[in-house]
């Protein structure tokens, strides 16, 4: 899988690309618009990380060489928070999803999924972890071949977990990825009565607890 | 009052005490030249009689102008003038007449003589001179008076428009402010001053949005940095209190991004950033955030009542009203206690959120303002937000405490 992520912060543009390195995504990066745009009509990519405040133009004008050449790609853009117009205009020009900063890279993580799934990269609308099956496409979620009966919320909860096994994962970043741009009172402790609820359905038709919670403070998802 | 209605009133009462001073003075002017004319005449006719009696030893008697007879007293009287009342035959009426008699001494003998002057002349006169002069003032006033509420409206009409021009302007919407030029140089100063004034608000408001953007901007991407970078540190094996320092780190860095949102929208509903574009049912947005928002009633086990009475109508930006609902809804939850209440009353005029919550009121000068808190974990700009969005959207906002906290939201001018 092949990703171009167009950011003009050096750090943040290293944090983003080590990250989803170690996830196994191949990735590329640009820190310009004029070398974004060379990369864009050079090479095929099946995602692109955009971020819309560039030193030399705005990434929403980069939109349309994307859908020139690279038609099946993905794109997520990123920008500074309260741009609702950045917001409106990227969607409008055919972007997939829209990330506000600052966001976690397990959010990142999620919502490039996401996007892959929904474009179909895969071929398979399944993800599988041991005897969790969970079908995006139906939105279902089998323990050894028995059908959960999820909320929402939980299987939103689940399907972050799965999609970041092996992470460590704050209340704060479950709380943004579930309930994302509602003000929650800066009190998280909700998540708490989700999470038990989901434990307890899984572990009632036999399935493991794979959701550990590290100190009393963050939670990962793993063997 | 308009000021040209009170320019008119004003005018118009200087015109009627002007018209009555003029005609009281004509009349007496008038009169006391009449007058002195009248005895003028009565002292001419009596030498004329003397002369008369003196050269031809004649009495002339014309009734009832003359009479003149001769007395046998011999003392001279003092000259006598009065009004009196004299039949007349021709016009078959009383009339009313000055009489002046006197005793006069010609040739030894003594003599009374009476002339009579009819004042019925006098009062004609006075009308014929004055109804048309009063005509003539009447419609001279008129006319200027007309003429000067014309010139007036026509004059006004050019200011009117452009205080409307004025009252329509927004810096939000971007349109340059152009007055109409009047002609008149103290309006058209009037004009370039306010034009003046505008552009260099203008240009500040703008310096100010930028620095807004700006700093959302430019805070937000270190502030990213941080948490990605806390994060990947997050990933690695930690001990303990490492784990935890970081984690508290993420948390406090949440807090300053939120805190920094939250700041920036004061700041942007301050300068009227946001337009008021849309109609917004807040029953609506009511029923939307209370959905959103039910894992947090959940939490404390909260029983949200939800009455709605009537629908609350406005114009405001659709993110801001989500916004303003939002923070009222997440006050009620975290002030709340264990297994409360929050009750939600939504009239055509007024909106009433209500929930249990620590036994003592809350104080009423500080529940507003920002940083006010209860608990450190809030950071005490929700109400002071909702507090702008009812000040920009002419809202009244009040607290109360009963049993329970009550808030009451109504239109500023509508309001008992």
């Amino acid at each position: 899988m092949k990703l171009l992520i167009i950011e003009d912060e050096v750090e943040l543009l290293a944090a983003i690309s080590s990250y989803l390195s170690d996830l196994g995504y191949s990735c590329e990066t640009a820190k310009t618009f004029k070398e974004a745009e060379d990369k864009i009509s050079l090479y095929g990519y099946d995602l692109f990380i955009l971020d819309i405040m560039l030193p030399d133009g705005s990434g929403l004008d980069l939109m349309s060489s994307i859908k020139q050449f690279n038609q099946q790609a993905g794109i997520i853009i990123v920008s500074a928070k309260n741009s609702l117009d950045d917001k409106i205009d990227g969607l409008d020009l055919g972007a997939d999803d829209y990330i506000t900063k600052p966001f976690q890279l397990s959010e990142l993580n999620s919502r490039i999924k996401a996007v892959l799934r929904r474009r179909n990269f895969n071929g398979n609308d399944e993800i599988t972890f041991n005897e969790i099956k969970i079908d995006t496409n139906s939105y279902e979620v089998f323990v050894n071949g028995t059908a959960l009966n999820l909320t929402k919320k939980e299987y939103d909860l689940l399907l972050f977990f799965v999609i970041n096994k092996n992470r460590v994962l704050t209340k704060e970043a479950i709380a943004e990825h579930l309930w994302s741009n509602v003000n929650l009172c800066e009190n998280f402790d909700f998540i708490y009565t989700h999470l038990n609820n989901l434990r307890k359905k899984i572990r009632k038709v036999g399935g493991e607890n794979y959701i550990k919670t590290l100190y009393g403070m963050g939670y990962k998802f793993s063997e | 009052m308009k000021f040209l209605k009170r320019i008119n009133r004003q005018y118009f009462w200087a015109l009627v005490i002007l018209l009555g001073l003029i005609s009281a003075l004509g009349y007496f002017v008038l009169s006391f030249i009449l007058d002195r004319k009248m005895s003028e005449d009565i002292r001419e006719k009596e030498y004329a009689i003397i002369k008369e009696i003196k050269l031809r030893n004649n009495l002339p008697n014309i009734y009832p102008n003359v009479e003149t007879i001769q007395i046998s007293e011999n003392k001279l009287k003092p000259k006598v003038y009065k009004e009196v009342k004299l039949y007349d035959e021709v016009d078959n009426e009383t009339e009313d007449y000055l009489e002046y008699a006197s005793t006069v001494e010609v040739n030894g003998k003594y003599y009374l003589i009476k002339i009579r002057h009819s004042l019925v002349e006098k009062e004609e006169l006075i009308a014929a001179i004055s109804i048309p002069l009063s005509i003539l003032l009447l419609m001279l006033f008129t006319i200027s008076f007309v003429m000067t509420k014309k010139l007036n409206m026509t004059l006004w009409k050019d200011v009117e428009n452009n205080l409307k021009a004025i009252e329509a302007y927004s810096f939000a919407v971007n349109d340059e402010l152009s007055l109409k030029a009047t002609g008149i140089d103290e309006f058209d100063k009037l004009n370039k001053t306010i034009e003046d004034l505008t552009d260099k608000l203008k240009k500040d408001y703008h310096i100010l949005k930028q620095f807004t953007e700006n700093a959302s901007h430019e805070i937000q991407t270190p502030v990213t940095i941080s948490l990605m970078n806390l994060e990947v540190a997050l990933q690695q094996e930690l001990p303990e209190n490492a784990f935890k320092q970081i984690v508290k780190a993420i948390g406090a860095i949440n807090r300053l991004s939120a805190l920094n949102d939250s700041l920036i929208l004061l700041t942007k509903i301050e300068n009227n950033q946001f337009l008021s574009d849309t109609v917004v049912l807040l029953n609506k947005v009511f029923e939307e955030r209370i959905e959103i928002l039910s894992t947090l009633f959940d939490e404390k086990n909260l029983t949200v009542k939800f009455e709605q009475k009537g629908n609350f109508v406005f114009k405001i930006n659709r993110d801001l009203a989500d916004v303003f609902v939002n923070n009222l809804l997440s006050n009620a939850v975290k002030h709340n206690v264990q297994d409360g209440v929050v009750d939600i009353e939504i009239r055509k005029d007024r909106l009433r959120i209500c929930n249990t919550g620590t036994p003592n009121k809350l104080n009423n000068d500080t529940i507003f303002s920002r940083f006010t808190k209860e608990n450190s974990k809030s950071y005490g700009l929700g109400l002071a937000i909702v507090k702008q969005i009812c000040d920009k959207h002419g809202l009244e906002i009040r607290y109360t405490k009963t049993e329970i906290h009550c808030f009451d939201i109504y239109w500023r001018n509508k309001s008992q």
